[in-house]
């Protein structure tokens, strides 16, 4: 049995907006959310990128002691866009702790915060500083304390997937929430990713060339998919939240309905974890269309990966190119917030479904000269009124993972 | 300290870490404030710092029945005595 899986609810905290409203006017007015990097007194002074999108407005976070107890940073956005979703879907209580929903959600490595102050204690000078660690502090770093703190806050009972494969993490949640779904074995899932303000991140990419030096002091302007001038790509943080539900259930409890997920693709590289991989992505875009029962014709824009790297931009750029030759429209979405690791696939996916509702499609932000390796797409350079009826948000991780997620505009 | 200098810091203890004001000395501290295993590990802690000691791992495994802040403090007043 197959069954059609549809979008009834999301949410997302992102450097650029933690509303629909914040979110699309920052895309269609071409403001970026990154800033200069705040000073963290360790790794900051040593680190040559100086920039980070950041979440410079975050929400109010009105949770319970019982709830707040366990939770990392990441673990506030988690729970807040969580508890958004769930809120927009309008599924009732009953039906949240019956185990019929489940959580996909994932980080990158759970809350290095906390992590960083548990390190701080162990390299203490203090005698008694084993004992200093807090009874909670594994629960609040630990790699699934999103996904766990999820099913705590809101007494969800059915099955845990927590994705931890950094950038293709909520893409992974969503498509495997979208999988549980569509084969019965759970009637809806609670999917995404977040990651918090961490500047370990950061250094990892830094100390390989990845991340963008050139605009420390115009933060503005970087990162920059597909143009001559990118340097590297810029970490975010954030977070986001889809609700997937079964098209019967959704329909029969008169839920509205935002968008319907109709494929999903995840294929390795199965060779080198860092460098990008051509063979790799163009198997993921052809499996992922395959899944969707969708022509490449068929689809109208891709969210590209695009973190603005020198080589992984005009491999993604060869990739689409070999599918879909220049027919869909091509954005970067990243230009506007940088990376936002674990949950930039979520965010992708949410801006996809917010384009759909509203009928524009947002350029990719600073690509004043493409790239001629790149050039052969059809890049978005300047906002567009048009319609959306398929979209394909495409993530590509470290360990060489690959995902492609397709989205329709629901027709009934 | 006696036994009302502990009582006062107990209470003091859940109104500052656990956002508990003023509990009923018997209430069941689990059924009433949600007061679960977690909390108590945590207690556990404070309590150290408190009495300015290390609980040996036997102490924390008499605390594991207490259910009332009444047995909290009957309990850190044997180990207050016991330090003396």
């Amino acid at each position: 049995m197959e069954r059609r899986v549809v979008i009834t609810g999301g949410s997302a905290i992102t450097p650029i907006g933690s509303t629909r409203t914040e979110i699309v006017r920052h895309l269609t007015e071409g403001l970026s959310g990154v800033r200069k990097m705040k000073d963290d007194e360790l790794l900051v002074a040593h680190i040559h990128c100086q920039v980070f999108g950041t979440v410079s407005d975050p929400p109010v976070f009105d949770f319970a002691r019982r709830d707040r107890k366990t939770m990392g940073p990441v673990a506030y956005y988690a729970c807040q866009v969580a508890k958004d979703a769930l809120a927009q879907s309008g599924l009732p209580d009953e039906f949240i702790r019956s185990g019929r929903l489940g959580v996909a959600f994932g980080s990158t490595h759970g809350s290095p915060t906390v992590q960083r102050d548990i390190y701080r204690t162990f390299f203490s000078d203090d005698s008694s500083k084993l004992h200093n660690v807090g009874a909670v502090d594994y629960l609040k770093s630990m790699v699934h304390t999103t996904a766990v703190n999820i099913t705590k806050m809101f007494g969800i009972r059915g099955r845990v997937i927590s994705s931890s494969t950094a950038c293709t993490t909520s893409s992974q949640s969503i498509g495997f929430g979208y999988e549980a779904v569509k084969y019965g074995l759970q009637d809806a899932m609670l999917c995404g990713g977040a990651d918090e303000y961490d500047t370990t991140t950061v250094a990892v990419f830094d100390n390989l060339l990845a991340c963008s030096t050139d605009f420390n002091d115009t933060p503005h302007l970087t990162p920059r998919p597909f143009d001559k001038r990118r340097d590297g790509l810029v970490v975010g943080e954030g977070a986001g939240a889809v609700l997937l539900e079964d098209l019967a259930s959704a329909q029969k409890r008169g839920a509205t309905i935002l968008g319907e997920v109709i494929g999903f693709s995840c294929y390795n590289n199965g060779g080198d974890l860092i460098l990008p991989n051509r063979e790799g992505i163009t198997l993921a875009i052809e499996q992922g269309l395959a899944n969707a029962r969708i022509e490449a014709a068929d689809v109208d824009w891709i969210s590209a990966h695009a973190t603005a790297t020198k080589m992984g931009d005009v491999t993604e750029a060869q990739s689409i190119a070999a599918v879909y030759g220049n027919r869909p429209r091509v954005t970067g979405l990243k230009s506007y917030m940088g990376h936002t690791m674990g949950s930039c696939g979520a965010i992708e996916t949410l801006i996809a479904l917010y384009q759909m509702a509203e009928g524009f499609i947002a350029p990719t932000l600073h690509l004043e000269a493409v790239d001629d390796r790149c050039a052969m797409l059809n890049h978005v350079t300047e906002l567009v009124e048009a319609p959306i009826d398929i979209a394909s948000i495409q993530n590509f991780a470290f360990g060489g993972v690959n995902t492609c997620l397709f989205i329709k505009k629901f027709s009934g | 300290m006696t036994h009302d200098e502990i009582e006062k810091a107990i209470i003091r203890i859940f109104a500052d870490q656990f956002e508990i004001e003023n509990p009923g000395l018997n209430d069941n501290l689990r059924d009433v404030y949600e007061f679960d295993s977690i909390d108590a590990i945590e207690l556990l802690r404070e309590i150290e710092i408190l009495l300015g000691v290390q609980l040996t791992r036997e102490e924390k495994k008499a605390a594991m029945e207490i259910r009332t802040v009444n047995q909290i403090v009957d309990y850190v007043v044997r180990l207050d005595r016991k330090i003396e």
